[in-house]
């Protein structure tokens, strides 16, 4: 019989760690509008925030609690931004790294339910795994498809004519045509900058972070395992992603193994900000804007990237940057995060992104600029529904049209 | 009827009054009640209910009151000892931290009204925006609401002092609102006194511990927020020098709200300063927040006056350190050196706080430190790894000091570590009151312990008033002494 609550077991340590004081939910400050974005838009009990989770692991390990249908809507109703994290600020003082791990606590919460009682997690989540499964890609969509982006540009594949650059395009731009745009103008800017990427089309893994974050550990392990050994296989020697769930993921979760990634990895972001330092790029002034930048969980809190995009902004002609009080490492997540797209038909997530909307709204940006597919699209919808007068863009659509 | 037909009517009424959404029953959402910052637990509750408005929680009163429900209200759940237990598994678990608004700041009275489950963090935010502050000790502001503060800390805290008035829902049902101004049976549209017109009821609900009614708004007065800070750090080897300088501090000055004085015991410092050579020496740590460069200088160079001419002597780290501190400004909140991050990275914590008459420092402190050392010897051949000592002091007046000892703990998973932790915490509170202090607190498993102490008098006039408001004893029940159980067994 397999060995219950495997995961839970596993970050045991970070459970009892917590204090339970509860500044995870409920910290305010000029820099901190709120914390947990789930509580703002639910009614606000406390197992919708990180402490009362906690507590709800730890009942699980204790066996005070049962699982249950309604506890595995409560695990899954976390966008994993980690703020609760952050605003805890405790750190171990042995490790030097965050005291009470929430992020792998709810992913170990979200891994046992998948593997004792699946048929409580919804669907769409088991839906997403079984498509990985068959096409390598949670999109649910052949392998054929991740190519068609680039039919009209000359990007070699990397195996056959292996470059220093691979552009890593991720499934979310790679399978949603009104984002392929995305990956285009990225290879534009790159080729411009005389940067020669190749790519692996059709043969682009699924890097597992939405697998992992959703709680299929072993599933987003062994994909990882294999990922490490074709990337490597690339003889590339930086990986450039597009997406920064795809740049956290091949960043941090590939080093937790044996196997190491040899080439480094940047979220073109990074790469954007040293090309126009160099001067390898020369942006003109095409129009006059006021944004706002929103620093997506991924890259900002989980990287720790947050000079690269703002470098970036400014230096283009005509863009002014504006912050908002939640800013860099306060961010506030779009709601996307954590699987939250597919949970509810996205509503919930919906609504965050309307709330995370209303701090733009209140300075006087025109646009919101992100640097992450799912911050993206989270906002579209969320403006749309909102009939904001904010605008909402990639970061490389703003230098694509600052350099052609 | 089932306890499930019970369960499901109460849920059903309190429906009515809050809507569905604020209520819940199901075992994942009261499970997370069941645990608050201690190690005592949290609310074994059947019901819990998230109310918006004064006029819903007269409402949810009314219903409990009718029905004999026991109600158990919690704030911000950052208690060190725990919750009222009530009637496990029958309780109505008030959740106020929905009433979190700031009603009103009065910029010209200096005042500001807001709803009790607003955490104080939040509220002073609310007030710096306006250019003014809220004095909120060196606490985690961030956890505490403005109401449990009142109803469990407030001895400690001094925010009794400020406080004008303050809204109650009483077990009834019924709403009064204490003090003078909106509301009350004073008729002036602006807050200014609380014990104008009658006896100071606000005052017989601060410290309560929410056993005589709940709280829903207050009013509490302010001050021009201090954007100028200026520090020194000393050291001392010599006790009784120190506390030369606490009493000839408090002479010249209240230290609060905006100049503290904090002595750091032996050992403490090396948390901060890896340099500390660990010597038995205490840290004094004198702050000066105000409003202008020129008050502030003055001030600092008074108090190095006074602690130079007392021994005090500075280092390169300490004066480094003064720097970080002359930095943070805008109030002792802001303070992070001492915030909740902070203690919460040490380990798992035994909690040892003192309230002590400042004369009897010098012959009672010994034997805290004395009765610590024992426990932590025991606990070294137990095998629980004592990883940081905090000892400190403050003066929260003239005459008094508060303080802690505390020991922190590494593997935070022990159940039996936290066992012991658990009794080491009940046995030094009983040992204080055996030397003759008590806690401020009046929360969880501390009313119980303070009430032991209670002379027959004052447990009759508290039993006067409790059962006279509350005469069925649904509120907090078993909170300071069993009025509920006593009532059963009549």
């Amino acid at each position: 019989m397999a060995e219950k609550k495997k995961a839970l077991k596993q970050v045991s340590r970070s459970i009892y760690s917590c204090r339970t004081c509860g500044q995870c939910g409920s910290k305010v400050t000029d820099e901190v509008p709120y914390v947990c974005p789930v509580r703002e838009i639910t009614p606000g009990f406390d197992h919708f925030y990180a402490r009362g989770k906690i507590v709800i692991a730890r009942g699980l390990l204790e066996g005070l609690v049962e699982p249950s249908r309604e506890l595995a809507e409560v695990v899954y109703t976390c966008t994993l931004c980690g703020n609760c994290m952050t605003q805890c600020g405790a750190i171990d003082r042995d490790t030097g790294e965050p005291l009470v791990d929430t992020i792998g606590i709810v992913e170990a919460m979200r891994s046992d339910f998948l593997d004792e009682h699946p048929e409580w997690v919804d669907p769409e989540y088991r839906g997403l795994l079984s498509a990985t499964g068959q096409y390598d890609n949670p999109w649910g969509l052949p392998r054929s498809v991740k190519q068609k982006w680039a039919k009209k540009l000359n990007v070699p594949h990397a195996l056959e004519h292996p470059s220093e650059t691979l552009l890593f395009v991720g499934c979310t731009i790679a399978s949603n045509p009104a984002l392929y745009p995305r990956a285009v103008r990225a290879v534009e800017i790159l080729q411009k900058a005389g940067v020669a990427p190749a790519m692996l089309g059709k043969d682009e893994p699924c890097c597992g972070s939405v697998q992992k974050r959703i709680g299929a550990a072993g599933q987003a392990r062994e994909m990882m395992k294999k990922n490490i050994q074709l990337l490597n296989e690339t003889g590339c020697k930086t990986i450039i992603t597009l997406c920064a769930g795809c740049a956290n993921a091949l960043k941090n979760d590939y080093s937790l193994g044996a196997e190491k990634l040899q080439p480094e990895v940047l979220h073109i972001v990074e790469l954007l900000a040293r090309l126009l330092k160099y001067g390898k790029l020369q942006p003109a002034e095409k129009k006059t804007k006021k944004v706002v930048y929103h620093d997506p969980c991924h890259l900002g809190r989980h990287m720790g990237v947050y000079d690269a995009p703002r470098d970036v902004l400014n230096a283009l002609p005509g863009i002014e940057l504006i912050e908002r009080s939640a800013t860099r490492q306060n961010t506030i997540c779009c709601g996307a995060g954590g699987g939250m797209r597919l949970f509810a038909s996205g509503n919930l997530a919906q609504e965050m992104g309307q709330r995370a909307l209303e701090s733009t709204s209140q300075t006087e940006a025109e646009a919101l600029i992100s640097a992450c597919p799912f911050c993206e699209m989270n906002f579209e919808a969320a403006s749309k529904a909102s009939n904001s007068p904010i605008a909402v863009y990639d970061i490389i659509d703003l230098v694509h049209d600052a350099v052609f | 009827m089932t306890m499930c037909d019970e369960k499901n009517n109460i849920r059903n009424a309190l429906a009515d009054i809050v809507s569905h959404e604020y209520v819940a029953t199901d075992q994942t959402a009261v499970f997370a009640y069941s645990r608050d910052a201690s190690l005592f637990g949290g609310t074994d509750a059947a019901v819990v209910v998230r109310p918006g408005s004064t006029e819903e929680v007269s409402s949810i009163m009314k219903f409990a009151y009718r029905h004999d429900i026991p109600v158990v209200v919690r704030g911000g759940g950052s208690s060190i000892y725990g919750q009222p237990r009530g009637t496990p598994g029958a309780n109505v678990l008030l959740d106020m931290t929905r009433m979190n608004r700031v009603l009103d700041i009065d910029k010209q009275a200096m005042t500001v009204s807001a709803q009790a489950g607003i955490m104080m963090g939040k509220l002073q935010q609310a007030c710096n925006r306006a250019g003014l502050y809220i004095f909120v000790p060196a606490a985690p502001v961030h956890t505490v609401s403005l109401g449990g503060w009142l109803s469990g800390a407030a001895g400690g805290g001094g925010i009794w002092r400020e406080t004008i008035s303050i809204t109650v829902v009483l077990p009834d049902g019924t709403v009064v609102t204490t003090g003078g101004g909106p509301g009350t049976n004073i008729r002036q549209r602006h807050y200014f006194s609380r014990n104008i017109g009658g006896p100071d009821f606000a005052g017989m609900f601060i410290g309560d511990g929410g056993s005589f009614g709940v709280k829903t708004e207050a009013a509490v007065r302010l001050l021009g927020l201090p954007t100028v800070t200026r520090a020194c750090i000393l050291e001392f080897t010599d006790l009784e020098k120190v506390l030369e300088l606490v009493r000839r501090h408090g002479e010249r000055i209240n230290p609060h709200p905006f100049d503290p004085l904090l002595v750091f015991g032996p050992g403490t410092m090396e948390l901060f300063s890896s340099g500390s050579n660990g010597e038995e020496k205490f840290t004094v740590m004198g702050l000066m927040q105000g409003h202008t460069e020129r008050e502030m200088d003055a001030k600092k160079e008074i108090f190095n006056d006074i602690a130079e001419s007392l021994g005090g002597t500075h280092t390169p780290e300490l004066d480094a350190m003064t720097d970080i501190m002359a930095g943070g400004g805008e109030g002792e909140e802001k303070m992070e050196m001492f915030g909740l991050s902070f203690f919460n990275g040490l380990g798992l914590a035994a909690w040892l706080p003192f309230n002590i008459p400042r004369v009897s420092l010098p012959e009672i402190y010994p034997k805290l430190i004395a009765w610590r050392e024992k426990r932590l010897e025991e606990a070294a051949r137990r095998g629980f790894e004592c990883c940081a000592r905090f000892e400190f002091f403050t003066p929260s007046d003239q005459c008094s000091l508060s303080g802690e000892i505390d020991a922190f703990f590494k593997d935070m998973d022990s159940p039996e570590l936290r066992e012991f932790v658990r009794n080491m915490i009940v046995d030094y509170q009983k040992y204080t009151h055996e030397l003759g202090l008590q806690d401020v607190y009046n929360q969880g498993i501390m009313s119980s312990l303070n009430a032991a102490c209670w002379s027959p008098g004052f447990k009759s006039l508290y039993t006067t008033v409790k059962n006279s408001l509350d005469p069925r004893g649904i509120l907090n029940p078993g909170l300071w002494i069993e009025t509920r159980d006593d009532k059963k067994e009549q």
